[in-house]
Order: C-alpha cells, then structure tokens, then sequence
C-alpha cells in the first residue's frame, strides 16, 4: 500500500508548486480580467462584465506593441537560428582549447540581461559611446542611435541576438554531435559538396534540434521584458514597447490590475497561438520530405 | 587550404561575443574626462580606479548586491534540488501514459515566457507578507526552476540501468537509502548541471525580483544594476556604470569558466531529451 503511494507522494511537493507558480497565475487572470480592480475602484475588485476585454479588443496601443512584439520576435529569431546555425558548424571540429572557447562564447547567454543593456546603451550613447567615437574616429557624425525609432528597434534585435544566439548554437551543436560520422562520409563518397551535405543530411537530422530551439526562443522572445525595460524604456514614444511591457506598465504604473491581467492573457493566447502555429509548420514540412 | 577561413571565423565570432563586454572593462578604467574627450585622448593617459572605489564605497556597497544575488541564488537551487530530485524518482515510477502526460506540461511550463506570471505572484506575495523578504524569492524562483530541473535529473535517470535499483531493492534497502546509495552519487553529474543552471537562473531573474523587493539593500544584482542606470548618482559619463557592469560580471565569467561543462550538458540534455 505504502509502496505504491510512495511515488506520487515524492512527486507531488514539486507539482504543487509549480502548479502554484504557473497554473495559479492564470487562472488568476481570467478571474481578475472580468474584473474593474484600479485606483478607481481603491483596487477592490469590482465585476465589471467583459469591460476589460471589451477594452483590450479597442485598445490601439496593445495591438501596436502586439505588432511590434511580433517583428522582434521573429526577426530576433530567424537570425538566432542563422547565426546559431553558423557557430554550431563552426565549432563542430576538433579545435584546440575547446572548452576555453566554448566558455568564451556562452558567456553574453550567462550575463544578467539588465547588465548588458546597460552596457548597451553605453556603447549607443550619443555623442560619448564607443559607437559614435568610432564613427566619429572614420570622419563621421555622432548619431543618437536610441533616439530614432528604427535603430533604437534595430539595437533591441541586436542586442537580444548577441546574447541568445550561443544558446541555440549550443543546443544545435549537440545535434550535431549526435549525427555519425559514417553518414557525412558516405556522402563525401558520393561526392556531395558541403552545400548538399548541409540540405540532404544535416539539416534533416538537426530538424528536431532546430524545432526545440526556435519553440523555446520564440516563446522566450514574445516575452520580452527585461531587455527592454532597461535599454529603452520601451521609446521613442513606445516605438519598442513590447506586450510585456505594456502588461507591467498598467499594473505597476497605472495600477489597472484587472486591465493588467487582461493584456496577460492576451499575450498569453497569442504564444499559445504562434507556438501552434510553429508546430504545425514544422508537421506540414515534415509531412512533405517523407 | 581550408584552415585559414575557418579560424578567421572563428576569431570573428569570439570578436562579437567579447569585444562588447571588452568595451566595458575600458570604460570602466577610464578618467570621466577621457570618456568626453572630444578629441580621443592619448591612450596612455587618463586610467583611473576611481570608478570601482566609487561603486565600491557607495551605500549601499556594492558587493552588497552581489551578496544578495548569491544568497538567493543558494537557496533558490537548494530548494529546487530538494524537490526535483525525488520528484524525478516519483515521475520515473509512474505509468508510461503519465509520464507522458507530465513531460509535456513540465516542457510547456519550462518555455513558458514567465514575466507574464510577476503580477499573480506579486499578490502572492502581498498575501504572505513576502515583500522585501531577500529569501522568499526562492519560493518563486524554485517553481520557475523545477520543470526543467525535473526534465534534467529524470532523463538522467532514464539512463540508469534498472538492474541496479532491483538489485538494491534485493539487497532490502529502502526507498530513502536506494534513493541516497544508489541513485543519488550516480547522478552526481546531472545535479551539478541543473544546479548551476538553477543558480544562473535565479542569479540573473529580474521582473519578479524587480516588484518583490523595494529597499535598496536588499536588492540583487539586476535589479540594483537597473535602478543604477536610472539614477542620476551615477552620473553620465558612465564609468562608474561600467564599473558596476564589470564586477556584475565578474562572479559570472568565473562561473562560466569552470562549469561551462556542466552548462553545456544541462542545456542540451534537458531540452533535447525532454
């Protein structure tokens, strides 16, 4: 009797509180979304009928951060599987002091991200940063790189490749340890070129490598917040305000709990959404190989 | 005829990962006049430790936040291996369809995007009186950590031969001493890589800490470093800033280099074999 109950007791600690960390949240918010809970109300939750929802669905201002959390997440993610990609190949050799390099190239995933965007917005600073000194040095203007909308939004990509890309070259490049040799060198029997190599042999078997790391990413990047909080504060006149952001903002700054929770779940179906979206590419492509 | 590319390659990605953080460490040795130089001053002149002495005498100090950051990040992997490690055990026994079942939820909480949890959590915390309380960040912190800490230690697990738990069990030992004799020292390699993870985890986590914790010298590392940036104490020029950036990093690069191993066989392992 005891034996058979022994595991689950050993399991349940851990599922409760993740159920406490992850599952409470949400439900939560599907609570406080139908629910007018501001400095209007004292922050005493008020049922307030769809009102909220009613609100998000007109709000200008969520679906714009929602477009734009929409392009930085997948421009920042085509060019972290790329470059990823590229230093995954390019460290699957035998190369000298590997653990030094591979130690070297983690190190922008370790750092703590409001440490690098500080650091960041030192680098872009106008007209003192080591950008502008450069482009100064060559003959140049200073420029105010986070003044403007498009490279303030092209510094965030930038800045958020730099620090996720070992990330995904990491996970490919135990993809790639996992593909034997004998296959790459019948190939190079065959006379297949590294190009075909690439397309008939290793990017198939990377597939469920490459599906893992862009779902993890893609999910990771529709969430950003920190990034952003602290390189731009989501300027110029919330040019790269991200959903999360926006979230944060009405609950911490407007104080609009109920309205907070609604951009929540909002962003919450959108994830849900793209995340399917990605899987159901991923069979249909799948489907068309075999 | 090969080499040469490769290696200039190579030499340019390790170029993009540090020349930023390079760039730093520059700055932040650097008199305020030679950073607003409007001519590059001489490079032999105008080196300073003052912006670390000034970091380092503020109030609060600032090894203080690195302290905080270390104290959480402690007890946030203590409490995650606490609970991972038999909840590893216990999933490993469950019914196949189960175990199914629940590796796909812990993979789609371990990717959830969780700033979207801070303000649940933040009323959590009003509730329990947990505001400003440095330690209940590991609360949080251990539940945010446990799915992919649970994913780790159980594909580790899975590569056991399960001819030596039957033999333990043989021999009459318990669950306890099974678990503590047998499996535990066996997935020695797997613990240390998701408690290096956890820590790194807990170390850099910034919005719940960001709305947890209000008084200055209680604050972690990243949520000291961003308030910085948007004080006027550390005036523009940054070298003070970069200062504080360097000795943020720090702890990190150390941690990087001895256990980027154990980094690189957490990341790899827990995602792909989840």
């Amino acid at each position: 009797m005891t034996t058979a109950l022994q595991p689950l007791l050993l399991l349940l600690p851990a599922l409760l509180l993740v159920a406490g960390v992850f599952l409470w949240p949400l439900l939560r918010y599907g609570w406080l979304s139908l629910q007018a809970s501001s400095v209007l109300t004292g922050l005493v939750p008020v049922p307030n009928g769809g009102a909220n929802w009613q609100r998000l669905l007109a709000d200008g201002r969520f679906w714009q951060d929602a477009a734009q959390t929409l392009r930085f997440a997948g421009v920042s993610l085509a060019l972290e599987l790329l470059l990823g990609l590229a230093l995954a190949l390019l460290l699957h050799r035998p190369l000298p002091r590997r653990g030094l390099l591979r130690a070297a190239v983690l190190l922008p995933w370790a750092l703590p991200t409001t440490v690098m965007a500080l650091g960041w917005r030192w680098i872009l600073n106008d007209p003192h940063g080591p950008l502008n000194r450069l482009i100064q040095g060559l003959g140049g203007n200073a420029y105010g790189f986070l003044s403007t909308p498009a490279t303030t939004w092209l510094f965030t990509v930038l800045a958020d490749v730099w620090k996720t890309t070992p990330f995904v070259a990491l996970l490919l490049l135990a993809g790639l340890q996992a593909i034997p040799a004998e296959l790459e060198e019948a190939l190079v029997l065959e006379g297949a070129g590294p190009l075909q190599r690439l397309w008939r042999l290793t990017l198939p078997l990377l597939a469920p490598y490459l599906l893992l790391a862009a779902l993890f990413r893609l999910a990771q990047a529709l969430g950003v917040f920190d990034l952003i909080q602290v390189l731009t504060g989501g300027g110029p006149a919330s040019s790269t305000e991200s959903l999360g952001l926006y979230a944060y903002l009405n609950g911490m700054r407007f104080l609009d709990f109920g309205y907070s929770a609604t951009v929540m779940l909002g962003m919450f179906v959108l994830v849900l959404l793209l995340t399917a979206a990605v899987l159901l590419l991923q069979h249909g492509w799948q489907g068309r190989r075999r | 005829m090969k080499r040469p590319p490769h290696l200039l390659l190579l030499l340019a990605a390790l170029l993009w990962s540090l020349l930023p953080l390079l760039w730093q460490l520059i700055t932040s040795l650097r008199t305020p006049e030679a950073l607003v130089a409007p001519t590059p001053a001489a490079w032999l002149s105008g080196w300073t430790l003052a912006n670390y002495r000034q970091v380092l005498l503020g109030d609060p100090p600032f090894w203080r936040y690195l302290l905080n950051s270390a104290l959480v990040g402690a007890a946030s992997t203590g409490l995650t291996l606490a609970l991972a490690i038999p909840a590893a055990y216990g999933l490993q026994q469950q019914t196949l369809r189960l175990q199914r079942l629940l590796t796909l939820l812990l993979l789609a909480a371990a990717m959830f995007p969780y700033v979207l949890l801070f303000l649940a959590l933040l009323e959590l915390a009003r509730l329990l009186g947990w505001g400003n309380q440095l330690l209940a960040l590991a609360v949080p912190y251990a539940g945010l950590s446990l799915p992919l800490a649970v994913l780790l230690l159980r594909a580790a697990l899975a590569d056991l031969p399960p001819e030596l738990e039957d033999a333990a069990r043989l021999e009459g030992l318990n669950l306890w001493q099974r678990l503590r004799r047998v499996l535990l020292p066996l997935l020695a390699p797997a613990i240390a890589s998701t408690a290096i993870l956890v820590f790194l985890f807990s170390w850099n986590e910034y919005p719940i800490a960001l709305t947890w914790i209000s008084k200055a010298e209680l604050l972690t590392l990243p949520t000291a470093m961003a308030r910085i940036g948007g004080s006027s104490v550390y005036a523009v020029p940054y070298g003070a800033y970069a200062a504080a950036t360097v000795l943020g990093s720090l702890p990190l690069l150390a941690l990087v280099l001895l256990f980027q191993r154990q980094i690189v066989s957490g990341l790899t392992q827990g995602a792909v074999k989840g």
